[in-house]
């Protein structure tokens, strides 16, 4: 497709192998997760590695973490979550990176300094303060589902967004100004330059961010099982750790549960993939 | 860096773009932390409760924690997981980066594969390499038994541990940073490829006349984010050392402070501790962008 | 201080369950459940009789219910630990539902597995106010925040209003699971657990020893696992890096007695801080003599009791939740059994440990709304009536002052067998661990594999325990 010499020399074939032998070692966990979800308890500590074939092949798991609960709801509030999580993310870190990047104010160094700070917080040494302001409004720890989602989105929003303003402003300095100076000359204001120019150019690492700002809140099992705990408002990733996560209990439902956990989250790599790469080519074409 | 054009002159924009993610910030993070230093002073048992008063002296947690020898080997170890994570996390992801970008086939194949082990939760995975490394039955004794090896390793003791722990922590993020370097290398325009391949550069020299010197800032980026990173992981190694184990070899300073804000109930020990991981996060990420700016020039 | 009464009331109130079980007037024991059989018995024989005391019981139960008036529609936050894989969620759920039919009241029930994030929230719940009305939760060092902010409300205070409330658990027991921070009883006792050594047949057989029993000494298991040794097995099952407990617990019990165990040290010198340095110094014997998994310093508990499922090591200490454990873990539970930890000194083999360690509790907030108050107690008197603890408690141990009944068609092997041994045990006390918080006990629990290894002296380990309860 683009500035490839394509000959196979020795060079692209042991690239190639390094890159199939790393691709192994990723592969490789998922597999052995799904094989052993389809295997009794009994088996797997004795035998995780072998596949499940014959007599040792069971549904079990997947009948027992599917039926016990309303698992349906429970990937509804998880997208619910995650989906405005990802969303905020993206645009409140975009507009504070463009910011942070672009502009030279008094603070900015004391600013840049917070955010990789806030980054370091762990999730425990904060959530006391932030359940009690919530409760104080009338957020947490109420029986309703909306306030439980929203009680647990807006901690999750601010504990991605430091992160996702590092790594937006890491791709946002290395874009040419001149793109911009040019806006300027034909009159647009920041704000539009920003939409119109900086948010298209960067739009795989706004994809990138995104990824994981909704990977974490995805699997954020601390957070949730703070804010979201009666069975209305559970989380997927909460059930079904509440299903599996005893120790040294059920390996094999456990399987069975984490696949459940990381279907969607493939799903909705793949599709922001997708749009990463089609970002790209639309660039190329326009260059 | 910035010349400041003219178009950046006009300093109120500013405000708008930066006060909505500060609010959230101040509120969400700044202000719960502004609490755990406080927290960090006074007598706090298990988390949630509340503060039994004072520390009398003040500092008693922090000068309690420079005597603290597991903490001495926390540190110790946390600064080996910072040159690991520099060296075979970022190196690796760079490399696989760099190969990944520079062939014709599979490219959105191997993205999509080399992101698995970010997504499976650290108690899985957790209880997978403690498979692998099992004593007896795990799969590498196994393997070793079948090469003929007489009698069984135990991948857990002291003379092993610290490898042992950081294989799998390095492998899972490795995934992490090469999704960030592989966006980077897709901002850079295709046209200066072209027409280095014009003027007959090799693809050695494309790497290292365009890729890296444009990777310059998402590569500092990936370097702060590794050695934050580092001083603060304690998922995957909490399950498979909890407790420093074996014989307190292997406390990270992200797994000392969960130890201590959950099983050993003294969350003001803990609330120090994180208070020291964060000053050191952000002197060190000072570092790690001062070093990247003096090469800049 | 406070601690120190506690215990004594813990193990004289355990202690009085034994001598009525003895005495024989009185078929219930804390320890050991009545089997069903003689109960279904007496009924055949006296059938008029029954039937009248029957009758009695319905009257009663009318009385009660009267006396509890729940407004319709009334709603009912609930906390418990039966979420997960807990063996009872199943049945707690039916209870829910069937209190929710007969009463016509909501309830929220945010039931989460019991581990640390659980206790944070819980905690931090009452501390903000977002406390639940009703709350099953442990009854121990975990429940003095919420306790000590007088957010709960006493049974004392309970039965002012509700004379019946928890009458069917005997006073001994409302005592002896009284809060450590003030002596005072607030939770309605519900089930327990008590601690054996769970046995691999094969193996005993295989390497020629006969399964411990009542009359084995300390001395004589010390050769059984060399025998077993000598054999190519691991005579016992644990990892000291992960699950130190219920060994910590038997090695101290055989240096002290069933009236004197459930205590903590003032000093290394008085009697219970030199009991603690005799069973450390035996544990770091067992180590020494290669008695204990090979690689019980690093191990996972769950696989250290693969291999003794697996049949590479004989024995295996554990609480009586791991009945159902075991069952789950092999086709051949025939293989399995449980016996008594052998003793030495003072206390005989028999005399076991066990414990009621949550309780049901109700809020102040609850407390202070009427139809919550109500409701409340409605809730928690339909859940711990006699049949409903038995339902619950399987072979456990309950409070209930008739006993529970067992249904032997519904339990396993190890189960049944286990019945045997608590039938005959002749005294139960509480673990001394559970007077001491999860940080004052780390020095020791945290650190076992030091101290078995000689890197950390037991002398100082102890007074460390000891230093951090000064604090």
């Amino acid at each position: 497709m683009r500035r490839k010499k394509e000959k196979l020399t020795a060079g692209m074939f042991l690239i190639y192998a390094a890159l199939i032998l790393w691709s192994l070692t990723t592969i490789y966990p998922l597999i052995w997760i799904l094989q052993n979800s389809f295997k009794d308890r009994k088996q797997i500590l004795s035998n995780s590695f072998s596949l499940p074939l014959g007599d040792m092949f069971t549904l079990a798991n997947y009948e027992k973490a599917l039926n016990k609960f309303n698992i349906l709801t429970a990937y509804r509030n998880s997208l619910a979550v995650s989906c405005s999580v990802c969303i905020a993310v993206i645009i409140l870190a975009g507009l504070a990176a463009y910011a942070l990047v672009r502009y030279r104010f008094p603070g900015c160094g004391l600013i840049q300094s917070l955010v990789v700070g806030a980054m370091m917080f762990p999730a425990f040494s904060t959530i006391i303060p932030v359940f009690r302001m919530e409760h104080a409004w009338g957020l947490a720890g109420t029986n309703e589902v909306p306030t439980a989602l929203l009680a647990c989105i807006l901690p999750q929003i601010a504990g991605n967004l430091a992160f996702a303003i590092v790594v937006l402003s890491g791709y946002m300095k290395g874009l040419p100004v001149e793109l911009e100076e040019s806006a300027y000359m034909e009159g647009a204001r920041a704000g539009q330059i920003f939409f119109r120019i900086i948010m298209p150019l960067t739009k795989p690492s706004f994809a990138t961010v995104g990824i994981f700002s909704f990977l974490w809140s995805y699997n954020d099992l601390f957070t949730q099982s703070f804010f979201l705990r009666l069975p209305k408002q559970r989380s997927i990733t909460f059930l079904l750790n509440e299903i599996s996560g005893k120790q040294g209990t059920d390996y094999g439902l456990m399987a069975a549960a984490v696949s459940l956990i990381v279907i969607p989250l493939l799903l909705v790599y793949v599709c922001l993939q997708k749009y990463i790469i089609r970002g790209m080519t639309a660039g190329a074409i326009k260059g | 860096m910035n010349s400041q054009p003219n178009i950046y002159k006009n300093k109120k924009p500013v405000f708008f773009f930066l006060a909505p993610a500060m609010l959230f910030l101040a509120v969400y993070l700044f202000y719960p932390f502004f609490q755990n230093l406080l927290n960090s002073f006074q007598a706090i048992k298990s988390l949630g409760t509340s503060a039994k008063g004072w520390n009398d002296p003040l500092y008693k947690n922090y000068a309690e924690m420079f005597q603290d020898k597991y903490m001495i080997t926390a540190l110790k170890n946390t600064l080996i997981m910072i040159a690991v994570t520099l060296i075979f996390q970022v190196g690796i992801a760079l490399i696989l980066a760099l190969m990944t970008d520079n062939i014709r086939h599979g490219a959105k194949f191997f993205r999509i594969v080399y992101f698995f082990p970010i997504v499976v939760s650290a108690t899985a995975l957790g209880l997978m390499f403690n498979l692998i490394f099992l004593y007896d039955k795990g799969m590498i004794n196994q393997l070793l038994e079948s090469l003929g090896k007489a009698g069984l390793t135990d991948w857990k003791d002291e003379a092993h541990a610290i490898v042992t722990m950081m294989i799998p922590v390095t492998w899972q993020y490795v995934g992490f940073y090469f999704i960030i370097l592989i966006t980077g290398l897709n901002n850079i325009s295709d046209e200066l490829y072209e027409s280095a391949a014009i003027d007959g550069a090799t693809g050695w020299q494309r790497v290292r006349y365009i890729s890296l010197p444009l990777l310059h800032n998402v590569i500092c980026t990936v370097s702060v984010l590794a050695v934050t990173g580092a001083l603060k992981v304690f998922d995957l190694p909490w399950v498979m050392f909890p407790k420093g184990m074996p014989l307190g070899k292997t406390w990270l300073t992200g797994t000392y402070m969960y130890y201590y804000c959950f099983d050993a109930a003294d969350v003001d020990y803990s609330s120090a501790i994180s208070v020291l991981i964060v000053v050191l996060g952000v002197v060190l990420s000072k570092v790690v962008n001062r070093i990247f700016r003096e090469k800049d020039i | 201080m406070k601690k120190k009464i506690i215990a004594v009331v813990l193990a004289s109130a355990l202690c009085a369950s034994l001598t009525a079980c003895q005495s024989g007037s009185q078929p219930a024991a804390d320890s050991a459940p009545v089997k069903e059989e003689p109960a279904s018995e007496a009924l055949a024989d006296s059938e008029p009789a029954a039937e009248t005391a029957e009758e009695g019981q319905d009257a009663e139960a009318e009385l009660s219910a009267k006396s509890i008036v729940v407004p319709e529609g009334t709603e009912l936050n609930i906390t418990t630990t039966f979420a997960g894989e807990e063996s009872n969620v199943q049945l707690y759920q039916d209870k829910v539902q069937a209190w929710m039919d007969k009463t016509g009241c909501v309830v929220n029930d945010s039931s989460a597995t019991a581990d640390e994030t659980m206790k944070a929230r819980v905690i931090a719940d009452f501390e903000t106010g977002a406390e639940p009305d009703v709350l099953f939760y442990f009854n121990g060092n975990d429940s003095d925040p919420f306790v000590e902010a007088g957010k709960v409300v006493s049974i004392e205070e309970i039965r002012s209003v509700y004379p019946d409330y928890a009458d069917n658990m005997k006073e001994s027991m409302l005592e002896a699971t009284a809060s450590p921070a003030d002596g005072v009883p607030y939770s309605v006792p519900f089930y327990g657990y008590w601690e054996g050594m769970f046995v691999n047949k094969e193996v005993c057989e295989a390497a020629g020893v006969e399964i411990p029993g009542a009359d084995t000494s300390w001395e004589e298991f010390l050769e059984i696992c060399q025998t077993i040794k000598d054999a190519g097995y691991t005579p016992i099952a644990v990892s000291l890096a992960k699950e130190p407990h219920y060994w910590f617990e038997f090695a101290i019990y055989n240096h002290t007695s069933p009236s004197t165990h459930t205590a903590v040290p003032a000093s290394l010198d008085d009697a219970t801080g030199q009991a603690w340095i005799a069973g450390l110094t035996d544990i770091k014997d067992l180590y020494e003599k290669g008695f204990l998994s090979e690689n019980t310093n690093t191990a996972e508990a769950s696989e250290v009791f693969q291999s003794f499922i697996d049949g590479k090591s004989a024995f295996y200490v554990d609480g009586s939740w791991k009945c159902g454990g075991i069952a789950d873990s092999t086709d051949q539970i025939e293989n399995f059994t449980v016996t008594y930890v052998p003793g030495a000194n003072d206390r005989k083999s028999t005399d076991i440990i066990g414990g009621l360690s949550s309780g049901w509790y109700i809020s102040r907030k609850a407390w202070e709304d009427e139809a919550k108050r109500a409701a409340a107690v409605s809730f928690i008197t339909d859940i711990t009536t006699d049949e409903s603890v038995s339902e619950f408690a399987g072979v456990a141990a309950t409070a209930l002052i008739n006993g529970a009944t067992v249904d032997e068609s519904a339990l396993n092997q190890v189960q049944i067998e286990s019945l045997e041994m608590t039938g005959n045990a002749t005294a139960v006390a509480g673990a001394a661990q559970d007077l001491l918080t999860q940080d004052q006990r780390a020095p020791i629990f945290d650190h076992m594999a030091e101290i078995v290894t000689g890197q950390i002296a037991i002398e100082d380990a102890v007074q460390q325990v000891i230093d951090n309860m000064a604090e």
